[in-house]
């Protein structure tokens, strides 16, 4: 095998010129749609949109968030699932002092919640974080993802801007521009960069809705959560979440339990995950107490919300005003776990649940439902 | 590293070329030298833990090549136990799993699998390497610089995905001193294939991709239509997809100075399968061929045993592909179909080039299915939706519409143009290695692939959101 013969010295002229025509053409076009990108930034990850109003694309948080981190000003994160997506930045400033960003994700893993809060330390430091746990988030290996969160783009979380191509060189990411430009609102989204990812709005919460197509006898038939195993959370929490807490010392740490509806804990009860979930809210516990840095609030036990499906979207879901009385209670230190709280705590949920798992119990809570 | 990545196109490709050519004006030998680092540096990107074995198997290689040369009394034990290292190589990291699960079916023991992670290009380097060593001991090849060698391994174009390389059409070129010196028609016309590359596999093949999963992953949920049509999608995605890499391998050699061989040659214009062997994956075939089927016989010994050399290289031949029974079921599709074909040969009756042309790309797509299905039991579920044999609730236009666009990723005009587009090129007559055959730098041309360029990376940088609507 050979390489063909060049045809000509003529075509060799011909195809220097044609190659530098070609790069030069690819790499303007390139540099000007680069450019055109960094001008609207339609994710925000060099400047905050001051030329048009901010876009927060629905349920792109994974790309938005780590912009914000970087470029807002506050010295409080708000860290969570979608549970705490409907907090609002002034009410936990109002609530907290300071001035704060809600830098919560959709399905959110432990491992993505550890990459947010070191993406923001690592643009400022931090006065307090508030950082909602969700007992899933703990799930599978220390580096789990859920596939339904689609890919995380990983290259926005740091400070390379060699690794930024796939935002700067994106035709998705051009057209948000372009649209951005012409006012065009084809994309769903919202503009008030106080409540970025706040759906509460939206959204109508209720009895009726919660309990719509759920079967009480097999809640999990709905939500298919994966089964946890306490060494599989201990793991992801020493791994993710425990060396931030000891390597900001001056930052005051809030690991809040939030107050899921009562039916998520029945559901716990009915695929025997109560005890692997008490022992690692006890582990919690154990392993931060001796951190000064750290407090735990724990709004499980408060049965004025978790019994009352009026206030939930679906079991896990609660409406805004329980985001507002959470950020409330971290911050007036309420529902704060101690030693001698912390049993206390789970003696009053663990009678919860076996009242309501009760058929009784359970018909008292959901109303037209027959129990099992 | 992908070719189809920013980190290729971007950074890696135009600096390899620079301190290759750079370097080449310098002395010869520092060009090569650039070259087997930047490819070992291109393979270590995906994970620098398995430099050392291919580091280890280019040295191991290189030796017993040596010693097949220096000591020829031995040859046939060194050439054996050569091929025996390189396959152990390839049995333990891509075949344990299948192995020990299949020990543990038969036998009802516990066993736990290995779980080894298969490294990037591992077939494909260790097959151009078990055919250097035959090559050697054939005296077919001689190779004293280990450096040549290792480049003849590791060039980054063929490393991951092929072409499987014949030393003796490889080292004359990288030897070549004139190849350190940049040709800028080489380079225009390497350009020129890399972009068609990309176009095949960024605006062809991915589109295809989402569609294709939807219906292997549900293949339950599909009616005949759709059946057909995630086959179709499949059929034409697994074409652009490997020959839009090879083009853009071959593009990149080409640029380097170096003509690879041709991988693929209008497959799906096959009027029969002995045809579509002959264009399809053509240096795997090659290598098949030459390694394999003529060794245990060829057709030299009879019908009979010519029948069952075919079974045999076509069964280690799906084997190659991947550690499951769904390859080797494919590969025995094409065995028994190759077994078949001579036999209607003998009759000497012949189909109408139409009819056979549409016998041989169905019976491609039904085979593909296997190739593509997650186990045996998939494929059956898919191939007992394409016989129609579920229950299909919706009117056509909405199972269209849903095969198209099964998530909020897949826009139905994209995939829909992705499928007709697929359609037609493959129906063309001249494919990338006769456009690039008789390439010129023209403007329309060069505005082509410009534009052909920025669309494609365009295309690479996917935003993808949170896809869980219903929360």
């Amino acid at each position: 095998m050979e390489l063909p013969p060049s045809p000509s010295v003529t075509v060799e002229r011909s195809s220097a010129r044609w190659l530098a025509a070609v790069l030069a053409l690819a790499v303007a076009a390139l540099c000007a749609v680069g450019a055109f990108i960094v001008w609207v930034d339609p994710f925000q990850q060099y400047h905050l949109a001051s030329r048009y109003p901010p876009r927060f694309y629905f349920l792109h948080h994974r790309y938005i968030n780590p912009g914000l981190a970087r470029n807002q000003a506050y010295d409080t994160i708000v860290s969570g699932s979608s549970i705490m997506e409907n907090t609002r930045n002034d009410f936990v400033a109002l609530a907290c002092g300071g001035s704060a960003v809600n830098l919560s994700m959709p399905a959110m893993s432990a491992s993505e919640q550890r990459l947010m809060i070191e993406t923001a330390f690592a643009n400022r430091p931090l006065k307090r974080v508030i950082a909602v746990l969700d007992f899933n988030e703990f799930a599978g290996s220390v580096d789990e993802r859920q596939d339904v969160a689609g890919p995380l783009p990983r290259y926005l979380y740091d400070h390379d801007p060699f690794n930024d191509l796939p935002y700067l060189l994106s035709w998705d990411v051009l057209v948000k521009a372009w649209r951005i430009v012409r006012g065009d609102t084809t994309e769903r989204f919202t503009s008030d960069p106080n409540a970025a990812w706040f759906w509460g709005n939206v959204v109508k919460f209720g009895r009726d809705k919660v309990l719509r197509g759920l079967d009480l006898e097999h809640l999990n038939a709905r939500y298919q959560q994966p089964q946890r195993t306490l060494s599989g959370m201990r793991a992801s929490f020493e791994h993710n979440l425990l060396p931030i807490l000891r390597r900001h010392p001056e930052t005051e740490f809030d690991l809040v339990w939030p107050p899921y509806s009562i039916l998520v804990w029945v559901d716990f009860a009915q695929r025997d995950q109560l005890d692997v979930t008490f022992a690692f809210k006890r582990y919690v516990f154990k392993v931060t107490r001796a951190l000064s840095n750290v407090r735990i609030v724990d709004l499980q036990p408060d049965a004025s919300v978790t019994h009352d499906l009026d206030r939930y979207d679906d079991i896990y879901h609660f409406d805004p005003a329980v985001n507002e009385l959470i950020i409330e209670a971290t911050c007036r230190g309420t529902w704060n776990v101690d030693d001698a709280s912390v049993n206390e705590f789970e003696r009053q949920l663990r009678e919860q649940i076996a009242l309501v798992s009760t058929p009784s119990g359970l018909k008292a809570l959901t109303g037209q439902r027959r129990p099992p | 590293m992908l070719f189809n990545s920013y980190d290729y196109l971007i950074y890696f490709l135009p600096l390899a070329l620079a301190a290759f050519f750079l370097l080449g004006r310098v002395r010869a030998g520092l060009a090569v030298g650039a070259l087997v680092a930047a490819s070992l540096f291109f393979y270590g990107w995906w994970n620098p833990r398995y430099l050392p074995l291919i580091a280890g198997s280019i040295g191991f290689n290189f030796a017993v090549g040596s010693l097949l040369r220096s000591r020829p009394r031995h040859a046939k034990a060194l050439l054996a136990a050569g091929i025996a290292a390189n396959l152990l190589l390839l049995g333990v990291f891509k075949y344990a799993d299948f192995a020990v699960r299949n020990f543990a079916a038969a036998t009802g023991l516990p066993l736990a699998l290995p779980h080894i992670v298969l490294p990037l290009g591992i077939s494909f380097f260790t097959f151009t390497q078990i055919a250097y060593l035959v090559d050697v001991h054939r005296g077919r090849a001689t190779e004293p610089s280990l450096c040549n060698y290792a480049l003849f391994v590791s060039f980054f174009p063929h490393l991951l995905a092929g072409p499987i390389l014949h030393h003796s059409e490889m080292m004359p070129q990288f030897a070549s001193p004139s190849n350190k010196r940049p040709q800028p028609w080489h380079i225009a016309a390497g350009l020129f294939l890399l972009a068609i590359g990309l176009v095949k596999k960024v605006c062809i093949a991915d589109p295809l991709a989402p569609v294709v999963a939807a219906g292997f992953d549900h293949p339950e949920s599909l009616s005949a239509l759709t059946a057909w049509l995630a086959v179709l999608a499949y059929t034409l995605e697994i074409y652009f997809d490997f020959s839009g890499y090879t083009d853009m391998a071959l593009g990149a050699a080409r640029m380097f100075n170096i003509q690879m061989p041709i991988n693929f040659d209008s497959p799906y214009h096959s009027t029969d399968i002995r045809e579509f062997w002959r264009r399809w994956h053509m240096t795997l075939s090659r290598f098949l061929r030459e390694y394999l089927y003529i060794p245990l016989g060829g057709n030299r010994r009879g019908e009979a045993r010519a029948a069952l050399n075919v079974l045999i290289t076509f069964l280690l031949g799906g084997l190659w592909h991947g550690a499951a029974w769904t390859f080797v079921a494919w590969g025995a599709m094409h065995g028994v179909g190759l077994v078949c074909l001579r036999a209607w040969e003998r009759t000497g009756m012949r189909l109408p080039r139409a009819l056979a042309w549409a016998l041989t790309f169905a019976f491609v797509m039904v085979a593909w299915v296997f190739f593509r299905a997650g186990s045996l039991e998939g494929a059956g579920a898919m191939l007992r939706a394409m016989a129609g044999m579920n229950a299909a609730t919706e009117r056509w236009r909405d199972m269209l519409a849903h095969a198209l666009a099964p998530d909020a990723q897949s826009p139905l005009g994209v995939t829909g143009a992705a499928l007709v587009a697929g359609m037609l090129v493959v129906g063309l007559r001249r494919n990338s290695n006769a456009l690039v055959r008789d390439f010129r730098p023209t403007w329309p041309r060069g505005a082509a692939v410009a534009v052909a360029l920025v669309w494609s990376i365009l295309q690479l940088g996917k935003v993808t959101p949170f896809l869980y609507f219903n929360f």
